[in-house]
């Protein structure tokens, strides 16, 4: 079994996101989406029950390369990316275009995705990687069984249903569906050594093209000048003062 | 423009997101149709202000992919020049499809869009709401995911009248279907929202906020923090990744306001906070602010209520 895992480089999200001719900003050392260690998480128990192999693939600047670093560390193979300057800001079909190609060239088996990234959050990379790949798409897994059988827990909008995974589909895991494992000492030694390949673009079949295109960011003044009060004891009170005022009670 | 409304249904009708979308295009004059997609056996769904097509899918197979082939088939023979979809689990899935299909990329979370001399211009929300960040379209097809409660819904009957088409089941059987059970007033529309956060704790401290809701008639959320610890179930999320709600008070408690979160719910008319950081971002987005512990406060507030 061969599986392509999507990892993507972001700026640490403790800090702002911040947007330059509204592509956002990405400093030299970016760090793996936590979104993705889900997908790696299930990647891995994968491999452990069916001896798979994983690959980490990844679109954009790569800069310090920690992020897939992180990848590997919790436990992948090796991983392959894509830095070309031609797909600066490049939007989500393109992306997906890039990433399917990867999985092609891979000729992967499963690919896996988190539900959609921390910084641009579209949501939409997975299902359009199925649609390149003409597999299904088992999206928003959010819970896993391996047994002989794999069985995948869908969320849906009344609630789940679970399917046997095919032998072949794409997959993306939501956030808290599976409990990523932190590497230890050994596993994040282990990780310098794996392989690390930069695949060129011209060496891809790339046929989107940019059909977004950026108008102008305006900053929205959201602040309430809303009264805080302290609690000391009595803020409950005022509450309820706000609440019978609001008609609520 | 022709355009083509990916209709959800919800207890048998058309969904409150999908009312929402057909309201804004008919305020844009927009010539449109609806083709709705689900598993329902006689729902009531047509409009009588636009032609409605119903793709009836298997409901034991997943087979959306099938459904997308066929409203490609649609766009194509129309001449569909916009395609508008909810951000649900199934639009995000079909109109992602769609977009390889037509080789245009969408634009995801949607809260205003424009229509002029045939250029489809968007604004979506980014930064917690923070900013506004506008997009010009310039392919032959433009698709867009829309973020819930974006526009007012119309008011509409609803009818029989509609063509029906059967789709296909596909090889992947679906099982186990599980349908949670919802009682109480429902995070979309009710008028109370009290929502919890890291700041309660422990779990078993929800029953704090459960005593709270049932006296303000309120329904109760959660920020993803909680609902990935299993404290809640995941359809009481509220923010980027879950519900939005714009209820006429929100209470938030415990909650530190991460812009992801406020997405959800910053469109709420009176916000109520209470947290112990008095930095917290929440109180940005507060009416009333209490700076103090969620878990003092409530009980209080559940004695004098």
């Amino acid at each position: 079994m061969k599986i392509a895992v999507c990892a993507k480089q972001i700026p640490d999200p403790a800090n702002e996101v911040t947007y330059s001719n509204g592509t956002i900003e990405r400093p030299e050392e970016q760090v793996l989406d936590d979104t993705d260690r889900y997908g790696i998480e299930v990647a891995l128990q994968l491999k452990e029950k069916f001896d798979a192999e994983v690959t980490i693939i990844s679109m954009g600047p790569s800069g310090t390369q920690k992020g897939l670093q992180q990848a590997l560390q919790m436990g992948a193979d090796k991983a392959v990316f894509v830095d070309d300057e031609s797909l600066e800001g490049a939007n989500s079909l393109m992306t997906a275009n890039v990433l399917s190609e990867l999985a092609k060239s891979l000729s992967a088996d499963i690919v896996i995705f988190g539900t959609e990234s921390t910084d641009g959050y579209s949501g939409t990379v997975p299902q359009q990687v199925s649609r390149y790949l003409d597999l299904e798409c088992i999206s928003y897994v959010k819970a896993v069984e391996i047994n002989d059988n794999v069985t995948l827990t869908r969320q849906t909008v009344e609630g789940s249903e679970k399917l046997n995974m095919p032998e072949k589909c794409v997959i993306s895991v939501t956030a808290g569906g599976v409990e990523p494992r932190y590497p230890n000492f050994k596993d994040i030694m282990a990780a310098k050594s794996k392989p690390i390949e930069q695949v060129s673009i011209s060496d891809l079949t790339i046929n989107t093209t940019q059909n977004l295109e950026f108008i102008d960011i305006e900053t929205v003044e959201n602040s309430k000048s809303g009264e805080k009060i302290t609690d000391e004891g009595e803020a409950y009170q005022e509450i309820v003062n706000k609440l019978k005022e609001l008609k609520v009670i | 423009m022709k355009t083509l409304i990916i209709g959800e249904i919800i207890n048998n009708n058309l969904s409150s997101g999908t009312l929402e979308i057909l309201g804004k295009a008919k305020s844009l004059d927009l010539d449109v149709q609806v083709v709705t997609v689900g598993s329902d056996e006689n729902p009531s769904i047509g409009v009588d202000l636009c032609k409605q097509t119903y793709l009836k899918r298997q409901n034991n197979s997943l087979n959306l992919s099938k459904a997308a082939t066929k409203i490609s088939e649609i766009i194509k023979n129309e001449e569909i020049n916009l395609i508008l979809g909810s951000s649900t689990y199934m639009c995000r899935d079909l109109i992602s499809f769609l977009s390889v299909d037509l080789n245009s990329s969408p634009v995801s979370n949607v809260i205003d869009f424009d229509v002029s001399s045939g250029n489809v211009s968007t604004v979506n929300s980014i930064n917690g709401g923070e900013s506004l960040y506008k997009t010009k379209i310039n392919s032959d097809q433009a698709l867009l995911l829309i973020r819930p409660k974006a526009f007012d819904p119309v008011e509409v009957n609803f009818n029989d009248d509609f063509e029906t088409i059967d789709l296909d089941g596909s090889d992947l059987e679906v099982f186990d279907i599980f349908i949670e059970e919802k009682s109480g007033p429902q995070l979309e529309d009710s008028k109370v929202v009290i929502s919890a956060g890291r700041g309660m704790v422990d779990k078993e401290n929800l029953e704090l906020i459960e005593t709270l809701a049932s006296k303000l008639n309120a329904a109760i959320g959660g920020t993803r923090a909680i609902v990935d610890a299993g404290w809640m179930p995941y359809s009481q999320q509220v923010g980027q990744t879950g519900k939005t709600v714009k209820p006429d008070v929100y209470i938030a408690c415990g909650i530190s306001g991460a812009t992801q979160h406020q997405v959800g719910m910053k469109d709420s008319k009176f916000v109520i906070a209470i947290n112990k950081d008095e930095e917290a971002p929440i109180f940005q987005l507060a009416d009333l602010g209490i700076v103090g512990d969620t878990l003092s406060v409530i009980p209080k507030l559940n004695d004098n209520i």
